[in-house]
């Protein structure tokens, strides 16, 4: 047999391995291995997001932006119901504007509150499909 | 939606790596069941006893999905899976200190049954492999099973190429000598049958 041949030969022979009998078994175990990475991976990923948001909440909360950001939503509103005010076709709207004063700084947090989530949804979702 | 076992058991190697590399765990699963032998095979034949074989061919797949953007598909998936699994044994092999290379190779062993008197025309390659020296064994199996080139071997066994050469050569003389049928003239009862 020539070298070449016995090469040849040799790359066929290491090439047919035959199917263990606990193929399915082992199949099954790198699954859930790569199952459980997985999950750890998600479960990290959403742990050290949670972390960051509490620190960064109260980060915002003892620089006390919040207040400000209060100071200036009332400010803007009180413009832009002056502004309103002062077309006379508008001063209906500015009736049905005024009816929740008082809620307009509420409704505006909510707003935020709500697109935030709406981007932690995005996010995971995004880190899911990556 | 996720493809059913049945669509993802007649899927195409190529196809399931595509899906796998989106994320499609089940596709890879797929991918583990069809060449998890081979894979779990070759380190054996390299020397793994077979629990470590199954410990590094998971470490193996693994492995693999994380990098399995990276296939291009130039070869077999198999073969790809192959030479990782191939390095990780001698990564492993050389943390354990036990593959000295510049070693001298071993006396030849006896071959099972017996020398010249041996019965078998021809031995199979896995016991064949088993007459050779540690370092013998681990040089051809990198070359002929894993498809290393002489150069990456010696690169993954971090040895000089001229020392892996030597390895393989001494490797394929022995192999060569112990596989090869039983020429006629050495048995002319079995020439005539």
């Amino acid at each position: 047999m020539s070298d070449k041949t016995f090469e040849m030969d040799l790359e066929r022979q290491f090439a047919a391995t035959p199917i263990l009998p606990d193929s399915d078994t082992f199949a099954l175990r790198v699954t859930a291995r790569l199952d459980r990475g997985w999950t750890f991976r998600q479960l990290l990923i959403g742990g050290l997001g949670l972390i960051g948001g509490l620190i960064g909440a109260g980060q915002v909360l003892g620089s006390g932006l919040l207040s400000r950001l209060e100071t200036i939503s009332a400010q803007s509103d009180t413009l832009v119901k002056s502004g309103i005010a002062s077309l006379p076709a508008a001063r209906g709207l500015t009736t049905l504007l005024s009816v929740g004063s008082g809620m307009d700084s509420q409704v505006l947090w909510m707003s935020a509150g709500l697109g935030a989530l709406a981007v932690g949804l995005f996010v995971t979702r995004a880190i899911r499909e990556l | 939606m996720a493809p059913s076992a049945q669509t993802l058991a007649s899927a195409h190697d190529l196809d399931l790596v595509a899906l796998a590399v989106t994320g499609g765990r089940e596709a890879f699963g797929e991918l583990v069941r069809r060449h998890g032998s081979a894979v779990r095979g070759l380190l054996r034949r390299m020397g793994a006893d077979p629990t470590l074989a199954d410990d590094l061919a998971q470490d193996a797949f693994l492995a693999a999905f994380e990098q399995i953007a990276d296939f291009r598909g130039e070869g077999t998936f198999q073969a790809w899976v192959k030479r990782i699994a191939a390095r990780l044994y001698v990564k492993r092999w050389r943390r354990d200190a036990r593959l000295d290379l510049m070693a001298e190779p071993p006396e030849p062993d006896a071959a099972p049954g017996g020398g010249e008197s041996g019965a078998a025309d021809r031995l199979d390659l896995d016991e064949a492999l088993r007459t050779l020296g540690p370092s013998e064994r681990v040089c051809v199996s990198l070359c002929y099973g894993g498809g290393l080139s002489h150069v990456e071997a010696a690169l993954a066994l971090n040895a000089p190429l001229g020392t892996v050469k030597s390895h393989v050569k001494r490797g394929l003389d022995k192999l060569r000598a112990r596989m090869a049928p039983r020429r006629p003239l050495e048995d002319p009862e079995s020439a005539h049958v």
